[in-house]
């Protein structure tokens, strides 16, 4: 067991991309100190087991070369498959390159905190670097496609997205394809200019043994509007990380999540939000529905800082367990330091409602399929705040399954 | 159509139905009455297929099958209705949503093709304005909101919809004030065929002026102990339950 980070590490390779040495220091440290993946002693990973993810034997796949080029009609793409990215071509406003390409000077997030982060900070073999011009508003939605099916990959990526002030956009971020004994560390940085506004669903939706982790850092500037719903299906490992610094006045940020659990699959959430600026606002709503034998994790963490007074912190998390063997955990964390402030938080788990159940079976209706209906009204609020209609239309058919 | 043969049925270990026989006929309207404690909604919960209630002994024979061996669900499509006493909330779920699958697990369950969205908004339309129930009542979450005359005529208006064999009324009228007692009557009248047959279970008379039994049944400590016809009814306003138990 000792020291297998750092043999994991050394599986994965070198990034191809330009990182301001600092930073890559920082990760090298970070790792050399960790020396070992966590435990469940530690407390970000207290419910989530990483032996399996330890013991792994992968190879990386890069993204080196130029993309293929796509002519894209209704929506931009970005697809990430193995072997081969390929690209939609820049609109007017959109510009569209190699995470490759992208200078020292420019990866403005100088920070990388815990192994996950450390591992791609080193290892990265591509990602997109995405900037949306000042005051431009992308009528078609940007679709960022990971589709890796396969067995023993590593697909390591950093993303970088700036929205420039008052600009607007969509994106989708789509996880697919099928795989075994595989690992993925997709990490994505969000610039939110003043008054900029992003909206952003993301479907993880990995089939197989597949572990993935993904880490959303949206750094978010005075009056902008940042909404993501994470929505993640049919997955064996799934770990997210989302972390907001609200550093600007009067940002809003919402984090919305649905997460279906079934089999032994874990599903673990973690948000961060750290209220850094006055008068901003945050409303984080996650679903849990877990069958089976299936664990979830919703941790999330708000931190309001000595001068973000006026800040309105909404969280709410709720679970459904359709079997006696599924297992939620939920944690709720405020640091609250200034005196002038909302934060509510609140956190249920129970069972399907057995009475609306009843009425539903008494009108003739299945059992599975009054359980169906009853799962989706329980995630209507998340479902309904989802944009992309190839999302939603994929995740109907599965609930309908 | 419906027989029951010395039912017996408790509820976490306590017996509330102790040897209950009923048989009701296609065309007929048979009133259950008596006392609170009774067994009254018990029956119907039974008669649903409630699994919170256990039936240690005794049949149902429902056209000719054995009920008791039928899930929830297989009873609704072979006809069994029960409007309920207090109609569940659904937050989430349209009623329009609802019913569509409902009707359409039925047809299938019967042989029958799924029906148009224009059928069934055609069938919503006709069948609503018989309980005089606000259309839009229709597009909203499953009773959730609605007055407790709106919840009950809702009941009606499902039965309107799903067109069953048996319609079990459970204490339908509590709650109603007599303009909704007659809406709701009014509808069940108009449903009503040689072919189906309707069990109101009631605690008082005032339902049976508008829904007029074949049979008035009375119900005491988990047995009919008397059976007569719409007058005994009337009788029972008159001189209350303790007679029947003396």
């Amino acid at each position: 067991m000792s020291e297998n980070l750092v043999a994991f590490e050394h599986q994965l390779g070198k990034t191809s991309l330009s990182l301001p040495e600092l930073l890559t220091q920082e990760a090298k440290e970070g790792i050399a100190r960790q020396a070992s993946f966590p435990t469940t002693r530690d407390e970000p990973w207290k419910y989530t087991r990483l032996a399996r993810v330890a013991g792994l034997s992968v190879t990386p796949i890069a993204f080196n070369g130029a993309p293929t080029l796509l002519n894209g009609m209704e929506t931009i793409d970005v697809i990430f498959e193995k072997g081969t990215w390929s690209c939609s071509t820049d609109v007017e406003g959109l510009t569209l390159q190699s995470a490759n390409a992208i200078s020292p000077e420019a990866w403005q997030a100088c920070t990388t905190k815990g192994h996950v982060q450390h591992l791609n900070t080193l290892t990265a073999q591509g990602g997109v670097g995405i900037t949306v011009a000042a005051g431009m508003s992308i009528q078609q939605p940007i679709r960022i496609i990971h589709r890796c099916s396969g067995e023993r990959f590593a697909l390591v990526l950093h993303h970088q997205i700036k929205v420039e002030d008052r600009a607007q956009v969509r994106i989708e971020l789509i996880f697919e394809g099928e795989a075994d004994q595989a690992y993925s560390n997709v990490l994505t940085d969000f610039f939110v200019g003043k008054e900029a506004q992003v909206h952003v669903d993301k479907w993880q939706n990995t089939q197989g043994n597949h572990y993935g982790f993904y880490n959303e850092r949206i750094y978010q500037d005075r009056h902008s509007t940042f909404r993501m719903q994470t929505l993640t299906t049919n997955t064996h490992f799934t770990r997210n990380d989302v972390e907001v610094f609200s550093q600007g006045e009067a940002a809003h940020t919402q984090l919305y999540g649905a997460f279906f659990g079934r089999g032994q699959q874990l599903i673990d959430n973690h948000t961060y939000v750290h209220h850094m600026a006055p008068h901003g606002t945050s409303d984080e709503n996650y679903k849990g529905v877990l069958w089976d034998k299936a664990t979830g994790v919703f941790n999330g963490k708000v931190k309001v800082y000595q001068d973000a007074q006026k800040i309105n912190a909404y969280q709410s998390n709720k679970n459904l367990l359709l079997s006696s063997a599924a297992s939620m955990n939920a944690k709720p964390e405020l640091e609250i330091y200034a005196d002038d402030v909302k934060c509510s938080h609140g956190s249920t788990t129970g069972q399907l409602d057995a009475q609306a159940l009843f009425y539903l079976q008494a009108r003739g209706i299945s059992k599975a399929k009054a359980t169906e209906m009853l799962v989706g009204a329980f995630c209507a609020e998340v479902f309904e705040a989802v944009q992309s209609e190839y999302i939603q239309t994929a995740i109907a058919e599965q609930l309908t399954s | 159509m419906l027989e029951i043969k010395a039912l017996h049925a408790s509820i976490n270990g306590n017996e509330i139905l102790k040897g209950l026989n009923l048989t009701v006929k296609p065309g007929e309207v048979h009133a259950i009455m008596g006392p609170n404690g009774a067994g009254k909604s018990t029956l119907a919960s039974v008669l649903a297929g409630k699994e919170d209630y256990e039936v240690t002994s005794g049949e149902i024979v429902f056209d000719g099958k054995d009920l008791l061996e039928l899930s929830v669900e297989e009873r609704a499509r072979e006809g069994v209705f029960l409007a309920f006493q207090y109609p569940v909330e659904i937050p989430g779920v349209s009623n329009v949503n609802f019913l569509k699958t409902a009707m359409n697990e039925i047809r299938e369950h019967r042989g029958l093709p799924a029906l148009s969205a224009k059928e069934f908004l055609s069938l919503v339309k006709e069948k609503s304005a018989l309980v005089e129930l606000d259309a839009t009542l229709a597009s909203r979450a499953v009773n959730e909101g609605f007055s407790g005359g709106e919840k009950k005529r809702n009941e009606i208006f499902q039965m309107a919809m799903l067109e069953p064999k048996l319609a079990v009324l459970d204490e339908t009228d509590s709650g109603l004030d007599i303009d909704a007692l007659r809406i709701v009557a009014q509808g069940v009248n108009t449903l009503k065929t040689s072919d189906n047959a309707t069990l109101v279970i009631t605690h008082y008379q005032r339902l049976l002026d508008y829904i007029v039994p074949d049979y008035v049944h009375v119900l005491f400590d988990g047995k009919i102990v008397k059976t007569g016809g719409k007058e005994l009814a009337l009788e029972l306003e008159e001189k209350g339950y303790d007679w029947i138990k003396s």
